[in-house]
């Protein structure tokens, strides 16, 4: 550890970062270094202090609540805002790994102009004035301009809008994944073309129709949290997913319903025409005419039309009406077929005659996609360029030339545009053909606006300056001056700061009752906006569509799922190697794309996991190592979206496939979306070998109980007999004031057989110190806890024994907890290569456990692990330096200049979660560094970053822990339950981990850790780990 | 004789090498030369005969884990009329003026795997000077103690009982 690292705490004292301190080699004087102060010191800042600005994040459309922390003025980590009506305090990974946009390497530098095909600097008032002078003849001659941007609401978007009237332009509102057909599907049937909110925490029986709903499908954190209250309920909730392939949604169901390709929509009105056949649900006046609707959907033809067994129709059906207020939802990628209105009417038909329409799918906190335009709209715009009556384009946000799928030749269509300019601050492949780059700011630098759902007007507000290696400006500023510079909008104030708060105005006069605009101005920044509650608009059923099956084109054996990646959504991730190194939940596989097919399909083609497997369809065909994967029907074959980028930076360019290069021309009939599901794919061996990089290529338990579930009706007899007065208490705080004195308890002793293997005999009265304390009760009798006297070293000082408690039951699987650890303590990112030969260094993974899984019968769990922090740890006893060790409050302590990298602790761990330094991944000059500037920027100063040997593991943010207890201490009183979180605690979008002191009988982790649910991963070792888990409860009819 | 010499010379010898050895890690270990400043600031004047309280502009010392480095500004409060004559002050004034930050010498440096709580420590009532010397008195500020880690455990294996603020002996309290 002598080696100076490129970034150490030292460095977050100075407001200008000095380069590269020298090593300080063998005896030799370390050259002095230079601590730069503050010029003028700001108000209130003080360096070392963390200040938090509530934020809202713009990852994608969601638009969840954040805190961002910022340390020294720099943005160190996105969490949660517990007070933001839409996701309530949990964040994704996509969402905490904001961050690494903010700080990617690749980022714009400056305006930058195309000249004979090569991009050069150009300074802004050239590159405005280049750019107004274009749109000054555009407007003159009357020819097209058009302004493309994302679903970016709020002002920007009235921006915009206002924008494009001022000039004359079309202005379409772009997102790859813009939910038409869902949008379409209700204005038809409920006459409202929004999205509903959908209640899955109210909901009885869930039943998911393909969405996939706590990955990517419309509000994922939100939905992950209703879904853990449906199913932490006394009676939980039951779980049933419809999909040809098993998603990390559906692995989470209680049931998986293996429905053929494009079948989705004869199940919905099967079980429809047997709810209202049988008179299951309420009482409705339109029974007659639905009833005629789906008469042809009798359970035996439904069983034709998707291979759902007629007896299953109707045993859903009739679980479905009874369970009351029950869900359906149907919607995401994989399931968008050239009939997806059809599917989403039958399924708000569904919902509609079990009567959950105006319960658990109500119209109130509807989501923003109003303004969104559809694919129809793209393709009016792209024919408008086609056809050469286009001449000046602008992009704002969107990425179209990846996201369109190929067959409807956008980059073709763009470039028959004279002048294109991008306000993208990466060059993504849109920018990449555009004629001028005006590189829009980082929504962590810019202060901006979103209603990203009724109700809710959120505000954006920097958490630090704009970084001073990239020369942007706010995309709000850019239009503002793009449009003054040719003569319009005379009426906008000059800055955009002024421009949002003018459309503030409203909202102040609503909400800012008494208090003068700035005061509410600030009031509501420091909150993160102002939202209210939205009154549900009352619908019922309008009109009953034609409902007509999807059909898939070409030939081939199998169907083609594409279904977005958890971690890159529509692609827009993908330069973040957090997110790049973020296992897949389903295959684990890293830094690549894959395809997945059932192993009985590669039995026959001759394939194994990692082998070359060709995929043709009518309009191409690619290579992708095969992945084999259980979880899906014989005749499918999945393949994630959202790598294959040409452009866009280091981490994402030539990386993977995009397999939108395999659609052909399909689009809804009537809502015009793309249409993902509509073609068959032959398969064969492939010819180029090629990786499949995963981190987990286990996927069975082998009996060791790692995962475990319960099922409701042995829950319900355990809770009975056992009872909560089985819960030994331990109430440290009771001695306190004067530690145990009594007769000395009798040490184990090896030198005595038969001795050792007895527990040990505590007189009565005798408390535990804090350290000793543990939930784990030993299944056989070993050696007794270790004789450590109460008052050695400062133990009787020991207040606290921290441990922690995970509720599989609550936890989908969504690995935001693995990126919130990345973030928090400094984890380096370490590349495909190294993760080949077994070398991640992540503190926490999800493991996954494939118990049972063919089509149709799933039984997945999904474990969070850690560094157990057992009491009794084995890597304790064999490390020679002494430099992993027992802390007072029941620590595993890692002390990274102790460690000489011997590696013994990793080779006796049971759990396998320490992770080895292999390379100097903090070293510049290194292959391996993994923190280029200015990514760097965001590590945390308050954890070391760890050198070349050395052994590192999760230490529960002791960090976090330490500050916390600061905070009392300075306050003078006792820590709250819950006031310390540790960083992937906190993002869980389910609140599935807990963590907190066992050795307060009344806090939280104590109150989980002797529940009926506990058991402990690998207990037959008696390591007395610090993390309980909490069985997954099974549903019994399963 | 010779022996005895030669016994003398062995055990002066080691005498000497364990003096040494302690001594590194004692608290005379610090090195008496501090660095050359760009501006020859003293705080034998500001410290020691103005009597100023070290928090005045060390202001963070009892509120944040890092003891600031008081900006500019702070110097200007005083200095655009006290002393604004003198040529050091002059330099100083010269900084401010041209926006520019002092770009002081690091006298007391920790390797970046220890995290150093100026705040729990002064707030547990320990005085700047324990640690840091008599400041006072250096006209160039030198670091004073070793900085070694067994000069920090010298105090906190005496203070483990401390009736009010006991110290800890836990290694990752300051190895995170």
């Amino acid at each position: 550890m002598s080696d100076d690292f490129v970034f150490n705490r030292r460095d977050f004292l100075r407001l200008v970062g000095i380069g590269v301190a020298g090593a300080a080699a063998g005896c030799a004087q370390p050259p002095v270094e230079k601590l730069i102060p503050y010029l003028v010191a700001p108000t209130d800042i003080l360096p070392g202090v963390p200040y938090w600005y509530a934020s809202t994040c713009r990852e994608c459309p969601v638009g969840c609540g954040v805190l961002v922390k910022a340390r020294e003025g720099r943005a160190i980590k996105i969490e949660g805002n517990p007070a933001h009506p839409v996701n309530r305090g949990g964040l994704c990974s996509r969402g905490q790994a904001g961050l690494q946009g903010l700080y990617d390497p690749d980022r714009v530098r400056s305006p930058m102009v195309k000249e004979n095909g090569a991009w050069k600097t150009i300074d802004w008032e050239a590159a405005l004035q280049l750019a107004a002078g274009k749109l000054g003849e555009a407007v003159k001659a009357k020819r097209g301009v058009a302004l493309l941007t994302d679903n970016a609401t709020g002002s920007l978007q009235r921006l915009a809008a206002e924008w494009s009237a001022a000039i004359g332009a079309t202005h379409l509102v772009y997102e790859p994944f813009a939910h038409e057909s869902l949008r379409e599907a209700n204005r038809r049937t409920f006459g409202q073309a929004s999205i509903p909110n959908f209640d899955f925490a109210a909901a009885r029986m869930i039943v998911a129709f393909g969405a996939d709903f706590v990955e990517t499908w419309l509000s994922p954190v939100g939905h992950a949290r209703g879904l853990a209250t449906a199913r932490t309920a006394d009676n939980p909730a039951r779980f049933v997913t419809v999909e040809p392939r098993l998603s990390l949604t559906g692995a989470n169901a209680d049931e998986w319903i293996a429905v053929r390709p494009g079948g989705e929509m004869a199940l919905a009105l099967g079980m429809s025409r047997v709810i209202l056949s049988e008179s299951l649900g309420p009482a409705l006046a339109e029974r007659g005419a639905l009833s005629d609707a789906v008469a042809a959907f009798t359970p035996e033809a439904v069983e034709r039309q998707s291979d759902v067994p007629a007896a299953k129709v109707r045993e859903l059906a009739r679980a479905f009406a009874k369970a009351g207020p029950s869900l359906a939802v149907t919607g995401g990628i994989a399931a968008q077929s050239d009939q997806s209105v059809a599917l989403h009417a039958a399924v708000n038909l569904l919902n509609y005659v079990a009567g959950n329409v105006g319960r658990t799918v109500r119209f109130d906190r509807t989501p923003s996609y109003e303004a969104v335009g559809g694919f129809c709209e793209l393709q009016r715009l792209m024919g408008a360029m086609g056809d050469g009556k286009v001449d000046v384009l602008i992009v704002s946000g969107a990425n179209p030339v990846y996201a369109v799928p190929a067959w409807a030749e956008f980059a073709a269509a763009m470039d028959r545009v004279i002048f294109k300019i991008s306000l993208s601050p990466v060059l993504d492949e849109t920018a990449d053909r555009c004629d001028l780059l005006l590189p829009s700011t980082h929504w962590l630098e810019t202060l901006g606006d979103a209603e990203t759902a009724r109700g809710v007007h959120a505000l954006t507000q920097p958490a630090m300056q704009k970084l001073p290696m990239f020369d942007a400006r706010p995309a709000g500023e850019t239009l503002l001056a793009l449009g003054k510079a040719a003569g319009r909008g005379a009426a906008w104030p000059a800055t955009w700061a002024d421009y949002l708060k003018a459309q503030w105005k409203p909202q102040h006069q609503r909400f800012g009752a008494g208090r003068d605009f700035d005061t509410f101005w600030r009031d509501s920044l420091a909150k993160g906006g102002v939202w209210e509650d939205a009154s549900p608009t009352p619908v019922r059923w309008n009109a009953t569509p034609a409902f007509a099956s999807p059909g898939l084109r070409g030939p081939g054996e199998v169907a083609l799922l594409l279904y977005p990646s958890q971690a890159f959504y529509d692609g827009r991730g993908a330069n973040k190697p957090w997110l790049q190194e973020l296992p897949d939940p389903t295959s684990k596989g890293v830094w690549g794309t894959w395809v997945e097919i059932h192993p009985e399909t590669a039995g026959k083609l001759g394939v194994q996991t990692g082998d070359p497997v060709r995929i043709e369809t009518e309009a191409g065909a690619i290579e992708l190592p095969a992945y084999l994967y259980g979880g899906m029907r014989r005749d499918v074959a999945a393949v994630p979206l959202g790598q294959g980028h040409t452009a866009y930076g280091r981490y994402a360019k030539d990386r993977g496939v995009n397999a939108l290069a395999l659609l052909p021309p399909a689009q809804d009939a009537a809502s015009g979306a793309v249409a993902y599901l509509s073609t068959r794919a032959r398969l064969a061996k492939g010819a180029k070998a090629m990786d499949f990089v995963t981190t987990q290529r286990e996927k069975r338990q082998h009996d060791r109980g790692i995962a475990q579930v319960i099922p409701v009706s042995a829950l319900f007899a355990q809770v009975a007999t056992r009872g909560a007065a089985d819960r030994p208490i331990y109430n440290i705080h009771q001695t306190l004031s004067g530690h145990f004195e009594g007769p000395e308890p009798p040490k184990p002793s090896q030198t005595r057989p038969g001795l050792h293997t007895t527990p040990m005999q505590h007189p009565e009265g005798y408390v535990p110190p804090a350290h000793a304390i543990t939930a784990f009760e030993p299944e056989h009798h070993t050696r007794g806890p270790r004789a450590i006297p109460v008052d050695q070293g400062s133990y009787k000082h020991a207040e606290h024994r921290w441990a922690m408690a995970i509720d599989l039951n609550a936890c989908t699987g969504c690995a935001a907890c693995v990126v919130a650890c990345y973030a928090e303590n400094n984890i380096p990112t370490v590349g495909p290569e190294l993760i080949q030969r077994g070398r991640e260094m992540s503190w926490i993974r999800i493991e996954r456990f494939e118990e049972r899984l063919e089509p149709g019968a799933s039984d997945v769990r999904m474990v969070p692990m850690m560094c157990q922090h057992c009491g009794d740890a084995p890597c304790e006893t064999v490390c020679p330096v002494y430099a992993t060790y027992h802390n007072p409050e029941g620590l595993n302590a890692q002390v990274y200049n102790r460690c000489v990298g011997t590696r013994y602790c990793s080779n006796n761990c049971p759990y396998k979660v320490r992770a080895f330094n292999w390379f100097d991944y903090a070293a510049p000059e290194k292959a391996t560094f993994a923190f280029p500037e200015p990514l760097n920027w965001q590590l945390n100063p308050d954890v070391t970053v760890r050198s070349k040997g050395v052994m590192e593991k999760c230490t529960m943010c002791v960090q976090r822990i330490l500050e916390g207890k600061g905070n009392a201490k300075d306050e003078n009183r006792r820590l709250r339950d819950g006031e310390i979180q540790t960083a992937c605690a906190q993002s869980c979008p389910a609140q599935a981990i807990v963590f907190g002191d066992l050795a307060d009988p009344a806090s939280a982790v104590h109150q989980r850790s002797f529940g009926a649910r506990r058991y402990w991963v690998l207990n037959e070792l008696n390591t007395k780990p610090g993390v309980t888990y909490l069985k997954r409860v099974k549903q019994d009819t399963v | 004789m010779k022996r005895a010499l030669v016994v003398v010379a062995v055990l002066s010898t080691l005498a000497a090498g364990t003096a040494a050895f302690t001594q590194s890690f004692s608290v005379q270990m610090g090195d008496r030369k501090g660095p050359a400043q760009p501006i020859n600031f003293s705080h034998q004047i500001h410290a020691g005969k103005l009597g100023m309280n070290c928090l005045y502009c060390h202001y963070s010392a009892d509120k944040s884990p890092i003891a600031n480095i008081p900006p500019v500004s702070t110097c200007m409060g005083c200095h655009k009329l006290a002393r604004a004559d003198r040529p050091e002050i002059m330099k100083l004034a010269g900084y401010f003026e041209r926006g520019e930050q002092v770009p002081w010498a690091e006298v007391y440096r920790l390797p970046s795997h220890v995290k150093f709580n100026h705040k729990r420590h002064v707030r547990a009532g320990m005085q700047c000077a324990e640690c840091h010397g008599p400041v006072q008195e250096m006209a160039v500020v030198y670091q004073y103690p070793s900085l070694k880690m067994g000069w920090c455990l010298s105090c906190h294996r005496q203070r483990l009982d401390d009736p009010r603020f006991p110290t800890t002996m836990d290694c990752i309290a300051c190895h995170h």
